[in-house]
């Protein structure tokens, strides 16, 4: 009615939505039916789907996104947990974010010198008498780098999970005479479960497409598909098949959103 | 017994999140050239890094962009906010949402690899402009997630008792919602900012030869080992983050205009 | 009769297949408090809405001193609101937000700082010009909201169901205060209220509303005295309401007896509705009852006695009674013939006031003397 002014102002963001989120989407989608000269080939989803380095390549990725989603998940419950209950929990939550504000290169590049030959975990290594190992280029190397950079992205929304919960439900619970172990199970995890859904999606997408940790650390022998997308785009340019892939991670993204979506019924 | 048992795991896992920074900021005053074997003080790495001229002029371009991207984020991104506060209509309403989001749950390299299929396409050269052009890209959903809320949290009253009192669109707009959203907006331009400092992916994607950010500078010195002046950089960046967040946090929490010295004294008590 | 200020005609409004207001024609005089009071959803809110120019009806013509509004929006019209929530600028203070109409035409300093004075001590809030809108109370909110629409100088004020939101006390309080600002000014207020105590209270003027029809319009007394049926005699007050026949003009049947009355106009055997109002009753001597009724409960109310009893008929009776009655008693139940009301069923609004008006003037010599 006399909002038609504040309508016209927003016609750069509708032109924003059109150009950066729609447009790209679709060329992404054409590019993957393109050859490298540019003529229209299903040949890319031919190859993706025959030759089995592209197969294994999506289970590997997966099978890396997964383990470092349950080693985050492993150490950022309890710590989500026992942070809630503290008195200053909005603080410790600071401290949680603050590391993220960190620019990500820069924590990659500290493990880079902690991981080294003679760097400071071998030291320590050599110290208690094991003796120094490989640890630079390894799977081990990669996840918990991986796992590392994710940790505040589970916390978080585990932890805002769990200060919303009623303090009445868990007092109820233990009135009607459950044990805090009992509380934990039958109130507060599965009243939590939508944190851990956002947590799980927070880290297991952007760890399926990570590429940098996996050449800084991982040395290339980890290949994500963020890794193989890189590859494809920047170093043999052959976009095609590089959009197909893009179109996989698309694909791998929409499932994992899928099976953690919010239900009535908790569970995974 | 367990309360000690937690307060050791809180702690070990503090100390597993920190360490890493802390060990960069410490080697960085290392008289060596290697993070190990600390052999004595020294700001020797920081005149380095003072003096190369090429990471200076990186620094100054990652801030431009920083700054730039997060200005036009917040133009565009709080009138897009707007846009959708006032579509009536829940579906379209519904689907403008959806659209904004997409960005925000995209991976990186999914962001960069269309965003350069999309500038080849249309024939613009990669480099500084490019840069821009993704950073503000990703940047404005972010607003409008910051801002939206503000608005819908708004009374809708208010609108309607400014026009009741003979505000025209213009004057509703300047002296009644973009006050009240006014929090919201600075909230999503300090996080347009970190996102643009902080992103490697998608400039990796859509730079040319010519043009670097800092992240981008990092990626590629650090393939080839151990520079301190590095670590030197990160200590800085890492006061910068102190101060953005001590910034946010201030924002966050200061709620309403601060305007009134009573206000401010109140809010300083407490 | 005088140019009437505001008037609505066959104004309907919908959404979608959603009908909020049927057809409603109501006129407003200047100078005078008007309340619409219906429960939610009566559609009272809208017809406030039109007037305030916040929606535009979907048929039908609004009028303001004769002129179309229909398309004028709200900030072109003489009129202003009082909101609910009061709908207070959180990022002004109370000098800012009273004075937000005349900064928006460019009022000048002092005319500004006089004219917020004179609001704010119309309000009884003198000297509060620097507070924040967060360190006022609800009731202070409330009047910070009146003055700023008043300082406006409106020629209608809207006020919707602005006492809502405070406490009993301080409710009265603002009721009292409202009518007596609205007097003082002498511009019309049109109140918006679910409360029926507080339409009585404060108005000139009622309209009833239900399911977006106006079902009854007249004075506190009128609506009191005579509602024109079932519906508007529950929501007004409490009511007996007991079904009865009209046997011939002024005698009416009901709870198995004849009862001289002072209704008429309606068909012989007529099947009707009887109200008669609990405090209208009084509880006397079996022998000296025009019906008997069995006490069944009895509660204290502090000035009166609440006390539920049936007659023979099985039909059930409140009285509010100054004495205490004992319960399983056997007591005389006593009325005047002109605290009958009689209510037709389905009668519609004009038929009831050309009724009235038809039996009230052939009686109009009788009740002279």
């Amino acid at each position: 009615m006399h909002q038609t002014k504040a309508f016209n102002y927003s016609v750069p963001y509708y032109a924003w939505l059109l150009l950066f989120v729609i447009a790209p989407v679709i060329l992404l989608l054409f590019e993957s039916f393109m050859d490298v000269h540019g003529n229209f080939t299903l040949n890319n989803y031919q190859t993706y789907f025959s030759s089995g380095t592209y197969i294994r390549m999506t289970f590997n990725s997966v099978f890396f996104a997964f383990m470092v989603t349950v080693i985050t998940l492993a150490i950022s419950y309890p710590m989500a947990l026992i942070m809630s209950r503290l008195k200053h929990a909005q603080f410790w939550l600071m401290l949680v974010i603050l590391p993220t504000w960190v620019n990500l290169l820069l924590k990659a590049y500290a493990f880079i010198g902690l991981f080294a030959k003679q760097g400071t975990l071998n030291e320590f290594l050599t110290f208690v008498g094991i003796g120094p190992q490989q640890i630079m280029f390894t799977d081990g190397a990669f996840m918990a780098v991986a796992a590392y950079v994710q940790i505040p992205f589970m916390i978080m929304p585990i932890f805002n999970s769990l200060v919303e919960i009623d303090q009445s439900l868990v007092n109820a619970a233990r009135d009607l005479g459950a044990s805090s172990a009992q509380t934990l199970r039958k109130v507060i995890i599965p009243l939590s479960m939508n944190g851990v859904r956002t947590g799980v999606q927070a880290v297991f997408i952007p760890t399926l497409s990570l590429f940098m940790i996996t050449r800084l650390i991982g040395g290339n022998r980890v290949i994500t598909l963020g890794t193989a997308i890189e590859e494809h785009f920047l170093v043999t340019q052959n976009w095609g098949m590089g959009s197909t892939i893009g179109i996989i991670l698309i694909i791998a993204m929409a499932i994992t959103m899928y099976l953690t979506r919010d239900r009535k019924q908790g569970g995974k | 017994m367990k309360h000690k048992a937690a307060s050791l795991y809180l702690i070990f896992v503090f100390v597993v999140m920190y360490l890493p920074i802390f060990y960069l900021i410490f080697y960085s005053f290392n008289a060596g050239d290697y993070m190990n074997n600390f052999s004595g003080f020294s700001l020797e790495h920081y005149r380095t890094l003072f003096s190369d001229y090429r990471l200076m002029r990186i620094l100054a371009n990652t801030f431009i962009i920083a700054l730039l991207s997060a200005l036009f984020a917040t133009l565009i991104g709080t009138f897009g906010a707007l846009g959708i506060y006032h579509t009536r209509r829940r579906g379209t309403r519904n689907t403008l949402l959806s659209l904004n989001n997409i960005l925000i749950v995209s991976p990186d390299v999914i962001i960069g690899a269309s965003f350069l299929i999309l500038f080849t396409l249309i024939g613009m050269k990669l480099g500084f402009l490019s840069v821009l052009l993704a950073h503000i890209a990703f940047s404005i959903p972010i607003v409008v997630l910051m801002v939206l809320p503000r608005l819908n949290e708004m009374n809708p009253a208010l609108i309607d008792a400014a026009h009741d009192l003979g505000a025209n669109d213009y004057q509703v707009l300047s002296q009644i919602v973009l006050p009240y959203a006014w929090p919201g907006i600075l909230s999503g331009f300090f996080m347009a900012i970190t996102y643009s400092l902080d992103d490697f992916a998608v400039t990796f994607f859509v730079t040319g030869n010519g043009f670097s950010t800092l992240s981008i500078e990092i990626y590629s010195r650090a393939r080839q080992g151990i520079d301190l002046s590095i670590n030197a950089l990160s200590t800085l960046m890492f006061l910068v983050s102190l101060v953005l967040i001590v910034i946010y946090y201030f924002l966050s929490t200061y709620q309403q205009r601060g305007s009134k010295k009573k206000r401010t004294l109140g809010t300083a008590v407490r | 009769m005088t140019q009437p200020i505001i008037e609505f005609e066959h104004v309907a409004m919908q959404y979608g297949d959603n009908v909020v207001l049927k057809s409603i024609d109501l006129e407003i005089e200047s100078g005078k408090f008007y309340t619409l009071l219906g429960s939610s959803g009566s559609g009272k809110t809208t017809i406030l809405r039109l007037m305030a120019g916040f929606l535009t009806p979907t048929a039908g013509n609004i009028y303001f001193e004769g002129k179309n509004i229909n398309n004028v929006p709200p900030e072109k019209r003489r009129i202003n609101t009082v909101f609910q929530n009061y709908a207070l600028f959180p990022n002004m203070n109370v000098f800012e937000n009273v004075a937000f109409g005349m900064t928006l035409k460019g009022k000048s300093k002092r005319e500004m700082t006089e004219k917020v004075s004179e609001m704010l001590a119309l309000v009884k809030l003198s000297g509060y010009e620097d507070r924040e809108i967060s360190e006022l109370s609800g009731g202070q909110q409330q009047r910070v909201a009146i003055a700023r629409a008043l300082a406006n100088e409106p020629e209608i004020l809207v006020l919707d169901e602005p006492l809502s939101a405070l406490d009993y006390k301080l409710r009265k309080t603002m009721q009292y205060e409202l009518r007596n600002i609205q007097q003082r000014l002498g511009i019309t207020f049109v109140f918006v209220t679910h409360d029926q105590e507080e339409a009585l209270a404060m108005s000139d003027w009622i309209f009833v509303m239900d399911d977006g029809e106006i079902l009854q319009n007249g004075t506190p007394v009128d609506i009191y005295d005579a509602p024109i049926n079932h519906f508007v005699a529950e929501f007004i007050g409490e009511s007996n309401i007991i079904p009865g026949v009209m046997r011939e003009d002024y005698l009416v049947a009901f709870a198995g007896k004849e009862f001289e009355n002072v209704d008429g106009g309606m068909r012989p055997n007529e099947p009707v509705e009887v109200v008669l109002r609990p405090e209208d009753l009084d509880l006397v001597d079996v022998s000296e009852g025009k019906l008997v009724v069995t006490i069944d409960d009895e509660s204290f109310r502090g000035d009166y006695y609440e006390i539920t009893a049936h007659d023979d008929d099985q039909n059930h009776w409140q009285v509010q009674a100054t004495n205490s009655a004992e319960v399983g008693q056997r007591y005389g139940l006593y009325f005047d013939p002109e605290d009958i009301h009689i209510m037709r069923l389905n009668e519609s609004e004009e038929d009831f006031d050309a009724r009235l008006e038809q039996y009230e003037e052939e009686e109009a010599p009788d009740a002279s003397d």
